[in-house]
């Protein structure tokens, strides 16, 4: 074991700045004696994460590992952190305003928020299976607190236990997955294991083993059990729904994008690092999951009532699409996957944003039928939802389009045609529940009278996500290169 | 160049949702009539066989290489978008003069006409689906646009699902084209033909694609949607679902034709396929009394027939088929309009309604007559000219195509009784049958609603009369492009006396017989209620709600939202995962030697005894401490085996687990009984049953697979060299891995202080509350 040297510290700088400003920020917290702290608060994290933002970028895309071995910035993880780093940020301006209106601000929640994107960092930037866990623990006891946030309420204290048992089960599991698979390969750190897996094949004792050992395959299935339950993948998905609509509206938002992209990018770097050389180990179990995904998020959805149920199956499904790229195992499958996430992002941020603009008694809208007529008393916030709502069915020029098309060119080029056709199928389903939104945003009557007043904050996240998904296509390359630049760092490194 | 009408109808586009209605609406002809002269300058270039292109928005990141292209056939629908889009927007602004909100609709007129410019000059599938997809949202939301009534708002939806729906599986088939060719370009894609023909999913492409465009172009069995969006406003009827995008899926089978036309598949799908949506157009035709409804089945009928006239290839049926696909639209924008014109004077649609209008709207009568000569094929309109070369494309074939000649001779006949109701039923006679729905006598509509039609109906006529300039202007050019190579066929009206006019002959003599007999067959038809409980209409609406039904069922089977429920299914799925693997995979195995029978056995009888106690226990308090027996007995195992550290360490966390949870149970406030029923019992034994088999079996795998000893032997080899220790596992803990085990402490201690914390503060705060109630008590 060799001691950190001070490189180490300057490629860790990122995840150390956001560490100690969220010591910071308790501090100041706990300290603090205005009668603003908590907006304060939650504006100073909002600052921090754009700084850390920004100092990530600064990494650029080349890869370095750190800390012996235990933490690689390449340029994936650079464009997976940015992106965490902006929903994670988009979901506490959303916050701010809901928080102080519903008289339960507090300066905890902005904390939990920096302590659950730091986690989020470092399980994207997890070189071993240990750095693995403490990133994902430290990312998901932040996010039980948060999803039981407004602790009076029942419904979302039932949300955080759930979250909490099923979370700590799944938790469990890619433990035990994962002392499997460091019992059969000697090895915790991914290059190591995917040198143990390289040769595992051939000189296995008596030599007549060409598979890898039954030890490793069940370790597998277990980690991958454990990350689909963080992606919410089919049939780890079942906390999504009663989750999102239990938690306050501005955690679903925070749940909806940021851990998302987390969990995504590091079963990527699970899957395509330490597992590569048992593509076809893991190959199969991604795109039934995958399909899985798809087909419950496009039908499911259908008979919701609740706006944030709804979501919570179309984030399952759009997890579905994403994995498509992860079963293509290509470095297409990748850059599809970055460029998913990114439009992903501003889609989801627009959706959850107009929802807290539109209240009733101080309330989000959640029931979908409230939507009714949108276009004519609000006509701005119904242009944008028309627009995420385009953009999440798939239907161009908007750039949700994109981000099925390069996912599902990636499956076909990968000689998986049945999964990309079953792809477009589920998207056709999908389509109908967000057209049916729209339907009735523009051509129903208006039933309810919303309230009146909305922030500022909340309108430029969604004014900015729109111009996002809207714009995408006048500058793709804005996108795609740094995603096609990402995707070649995970293949080339 | 060609980008430019694209952009100006898109900034008009907004300019139109600016302005006030009338202004919105004379923005839009502008732009329409603008556009119009942009192509129209183009037409000697590209009849010289001059194609202009532009590499416009070549993306490179997306992988879209090609620009926009305006060969022949695109200039034949460019024309016929802006020039019928003009007169249109005319026509709209008469016929919703009353209407407010009518610049919504000229606005998305125009977004429409911008998308069909877009799909129809685009050299890149990409581009061209990207507009396809676009006019069917802006064919969504101008069937909505009387959003009020609720069939507008079904029909909506069912034009955008199927059209859209059948937009997916063309972008499916346009993508494996694309991978077979290695290029996204139209025209890279045609010239790489042997390429693509030669790749092995070659004909799932083909057939995705026409499913594709037979959606869009309302075939059989898609056929349903189109009568049905009639609920849109008339203008949108006759622009959208007559003269411009149901032909974009003709207009895509062109465009691949040099690609597919000696593929057998290809010509017999499009030629049967087309027959029998024309043969299926009349029959449904004649069930109508609806002028729109009855318009909307011709079309489909035109539709089928251009469908069938690309699929029999040759060069004749080539040029009939771009010779029948303008005249049909100039005919049949013009009877929409008319059948629009007459709704609005007359107050009814209703075809067995109205008798005898000529004598109050002479103008329409004219309008309507001349549009219905060329819709019959009369010399010396031009419809004659494209039917008598659809007859002789049809004979060219020789006795392979008796079925497509009977069937394309009822088709004809029919439709020439429909256009003699059209004209002569509704204006001809004296006796004026007075609608009911009519505020005031009917009278010839304003002149921004005349134009459309007779203009249209004129230039029927006079492309009729002079047959060779429309066929060397517009005609050969559009042929050279879809049969890939310049086709040698002279437009005329008159090709003397022949087996063609016979036939033509002998059609309008049946046709005007059917006529005679309409007013008997339509109520025999429509009472033939077969087609309403079977149709495809049914079989989508059938579909719908079955989806719907999945949908809910889906939902409560899975989502029910018992915590229990949720881990029930994952602990399941991982079982069944585990298990499915090691059977797949052959993966079953039983340790060699590892089963050995003596003394030590007997403890596998303790922990059958505390499992059965965990079983059979009444309350939690009892199923806790049967487990800790378990537990007991294993670190019993432990210590008889050799390893006496770990069995301490064991037996320190058994009691822990159980002093904790008892302490929290004790807390909880658990009712008495299990509430489960016996089902329930049964199937979570099941589940705990598979589980325990599914574990069983990964742990015999595992231990049957071959050891891996580095790490053993290693911390054998070391641990008294470097670390002065006898004891491996003790050495392990205080020496290698030292920092863990402090780390394991510390995390261990504060553990302990927070449970601390949380039994003090969660104390009950008034000491004289009832304890609760539970099992434990």
């Amino acid at each position: 074991m060799t001691p950190i040297q001070m490189a180490d510290v300057g490629i860790i700088l990122p995840e150390l700045f956001l560490a100690v400003s969220a010591m910071g920020l308790l501090m100041l917290g706990v300290f603090g004696r205005g009668r603003d702290t908590a907006r304060t608060i939650a504006w100073g994290a909002v600052l921090v994460l754009a700084i850390t933002a920004v100092m990530v970028m600064g990494m650029g895309g080349e890869v370095r590992v750190a800390m012996n071995g235990q933490f690689r910035t390449d340029g994936f993880t650079v464009f997976m952190k940015v992106l965490a780093l902006l929903g994670a940020a988009a979901a506490l301006v959303l916050s701010i305003d809901y928080f102080e209106r519903a008289k339960i601000a507090r300066f905890e929640y902005p904390v939990l928020v920096v302590l659950a994107t730091l986690g989020m960092m470092l399980m994207i930037s997890a070189n071993s299976l240990m750095a693995l866990y403490v990133g994902l623990e430290l990312q998901s006891l932040a996010l039980y607190v948060c999803a039981s946030f407004h602790r009076d309420d029942v419904r979302s204290t039932e949300a955080g236990l759930k979250y909490f048992v099923l979370g700590a089960l799944s938790s469990g599991m890619l433990l035990y997955g994962a002392s499997l698979v460091y019992g059969f390969t000697g090895a915790t750190g991914f290059d190591a294991i995917a040198a143990a897996l390289h040769h595992g094949g051939e000189n296995h004792g008596d030599g007549a083993h060409t598979l890898p050992s039954v030890g490793v395959v069940v370790g597998l299935v277990f980690v991958i059990a454990g990350l689909a339950f963080k992606v919410s993948a089919v049939p780890f998905h079942m906390w999504t729904p009663d989750v999102y609509e239990g938690a306050p509206t501005p955690v679903t938002a925070l749940f909806a994008a940021a851990p998302k992209i987390a969990a995504i990018a590091l079963f990527v770097r699970v899957l395509a690092g330490p597992f590569e050389h048992l593509v076809a180990q893991w190959q199969q179990v991604i795109v039934l999951v995958s399909i899985a995904s798809m087909a419950l998020g496009a039908f499911a959805a259908i008979s919701q009532s609740s706006m944030k149920r709804l979501l919570a199956y179309s984030s399952i499904g759009h997890m579905g699409y994403a994995l498509v790229g992860l079963a293509a195992g290509s470095q297409a499958g990748v850059t599809g996957i970055a460029l998913y996430m990114a439009l992903y992002l501003p889609m989801t941020a627009a959706t959850f944003g107009i929802l807290l603009c539109l209240r009733i008694d101080g309330q989000p809208v959640d029931r979908i039928s409230d939507l009714a007529g949108l276009s004519r008393t609000r006509p701005g916030l119904a242009a944008a939802l028309a627009v995420a709502m385009f953009s999440m069915a798939g239907i161009p020029p908007l750039a949700g389009f994109f981000g099925k098309l390069y996912v599902f060119l990636a499956a076909i080029e990968a000689g998986l045609t049945t999964l990309a056709v079953l792809g477009v199928l589920a998207s056709v389903v999908g389509a109908y529940y967000y057209l049916r939104i729209i339907k009735l945003m523009y051509f129903d009557e208006p039933t309810v009278q919303f309230e009146a007043g909305q922030s500022t904050a909340v309108v430029a996240v969604i004014s900015l996500s729109t111009a996002v998904t809207v714009l995408f296509i006048a500058m793709p390359s804005a996108l795609i290169g740094p995603a096609r630049l990402a995707a070649a760092t995970l293949f080339g490194g | 160049m060609l980008a430019l009408p694209i952009l100006g109808v898109g900034i008009a586009a907004v300019l139109a949702s600016l302005a006030r209605p009338r202004i919105a609406s004379v923005v839009g002809v502008i732009a329409a009539l603008a556009a119009l002269t942009v192509y129209l300058t183009q037409v000697s270039s590209v009849a010289e066989g001059l194609i202009p292109t532009a590499a416009f928005g070549a993306v490179p990141a997306l992988g879209i290489a090609g620009g926009l292209r305006l060969d022949g056939l695109s200039l034949v629908f460019v024309l016929l978008i802006t020039g019928i889009g003009a007169l249109i927007l005319l026509f709209a602004e008469g016929y919703l003069a009353d209407d407010p909100k009518r610049k919504r609709l000229v606005a998305m007129l125009l977004v429409f006409m911008l998308a069909m410019l877009g799909a129809v000059t685009a050299d890149d599938v990409i581009v061209l689906f990207v507009f396809w997809e676009l006019t069917s949202l802006t064919s969504f939301l101008l069937v909505g646009y009387k959003h009020e009534r609720e069939a507008s708002r079904r029909a909506a939806l069912q034009a955008l699902l199927v059209t859209g729906g059948g937009g997916l599986v063309l972008l499916a088939g346009l993508i494996l084209l694309t991978m077979a060719a290695g290029t996204t370009s139209l025209s890279g894609i045609i010239a790489a033909q042997s390429a693509v023909l030669a790749d092995p999913l070659a004909s799932v492409a083909m057939v995705l694609i026409i499913l594709g465009c037979f959606t869009k172009s309302a075939q059989v069995p898609f056929h349903f949607w189109l009568p049905n969006a009639m609920a849109a406003p008339t203008p949108v009827s006759a622009y959208l679902h007559s003269a411009t995008m149901v032909k974009l899926g003709v207009y895509l089978l062109a465009r691949l034709n040099p690609l597919y036309q000696e593929e057998a598949l290809w010509q017999a799908l499009l030629s049967y396929g087309g027959i029998a949506t024309a043969l299926t157009g009349v029959c449904l035709a004649f069930r109508e009394t609806d002028l729109k409804r009855v318009l909307a089945y011709t079309t489909v009928t035109a539709l089928g027939t251009l469908v069938m006239l690309i699929g029999i290839a040759p060069d004749l049926s080539i040029t009939a088929a771009m010779t029948f696909l303008v005249v049909h639209a100039f005919y049949k924008a013009a009877l929409f309009m008319i059948a629009g014109a007459i709704d609005h004077a007359a107050g009814t649609r209703d075809a067995s309604q109205l008798r005898g209008l000529g004598q109050v709207m002479p103008v329409t009568a004219l309008a309507a007559g001349l549009a219905a000569f060329s819709m019959a094929g009369l010399p010396p309109f031009v419809g004659f000219v494209a039917k008598e070369l659809i007859y002789e494309a049809k004979l060219e074939m020789g006795s392979a195509a008796t079925g497509l000649i009977v069937a394309g001779f009822l088709v004809n006949a029919a439709t020439v009784a429909i256009a003699v109701v059209l004209s002569w039923r509704l204006f001809a006679g004296r006796q004026l049958v007075a609608p009911s729905g009519a505020a005031s006598p009917p009278h010839d509509p304003p002149l921004s609603m005349m134009v459309g039609p007779v203009v249209l109906a004129c230039l029927g006529l006079m492309a009729g009369t002079l047959p060779t300039v429309l066929g060397a202007v517009l005609i050969d050019p559009a042929v050279t492009a879809v049969l890939g190579r310049p086709a040698d066929v002279t437009l005329k009206l008159w090709h003397g006396f022949n087996a063609v006019l016979a036939l033509s002959a002998a059609t309008v003599a049946v046709g005007i017989v059917l006529y005679l007999l309409w007013e008997r067959l339509v109520p025999r038809l429509k009472a033939v209620s077969l087609l309403d409980r079977f149709g495809p209409s049914v079989g989508y609406e059938h579909w719908l709600a079955a989806t719907l039904r999945l949908a809910t069922r889906t939902t409560t089977t899975i989502q029910h939202g018992s915590l229990t429920g949720y881990v029930r299914t994952l602990v399941l799925v991982m079982a069944v995962a585990c298990l499915g693997m090691l059977i797949l995979r052959g993966g079953v195995a039983w340790p060699q030697g590892g089963a050995s029978l003596d003394a030590r056995a007997g403890l596998g009888g303790l922990m059958l005894i505390g499992l059965g106690g965990t079983v059979l226990a009444r309350t939690a308090l009892q199923a806790v401490l049967a487990m800790g027996l378990v537990g007991f007995t294993t670190a019993l195992v432990f210590l008889m085996f050799g390893a006496p550290d770990v069995a301490f360490t064991q037996f320190v966390v058994e009691t822990l687990l159980v002093v904790i949870l008892t302490t929290a149970l004790m807390r909880l406030p658990i009712q008495g009984r299990d509430g489960r029923s016996r089902q329930q019992k049964l199937g979570d034994a099941g589940v705990a049953l598979l589980c325990g088999v599914a574990v069983a079996a990964v742990l015999a795998a595992v231990l049957a697979s071959p050891f891996d000893p580095r790490l053993s032997v290693w911390f054998g080899a070391e641990s008294l060299p470097a670390a002065h220790g006898r004891n491996v596992v003790n050495v392990i803990l205080v020496d290698f891995r030292a920092l863990d085990t402090l780390g394991e402490i510390t995390v261990l201690a504060i553990a302990a202080f927070a449970v601390v914390a949380l039994l003090r503060s969660n104390r009950p705060a008034d000491p004289a509350a009832p304890s609760p109630q539970g099992p434990l008590a």
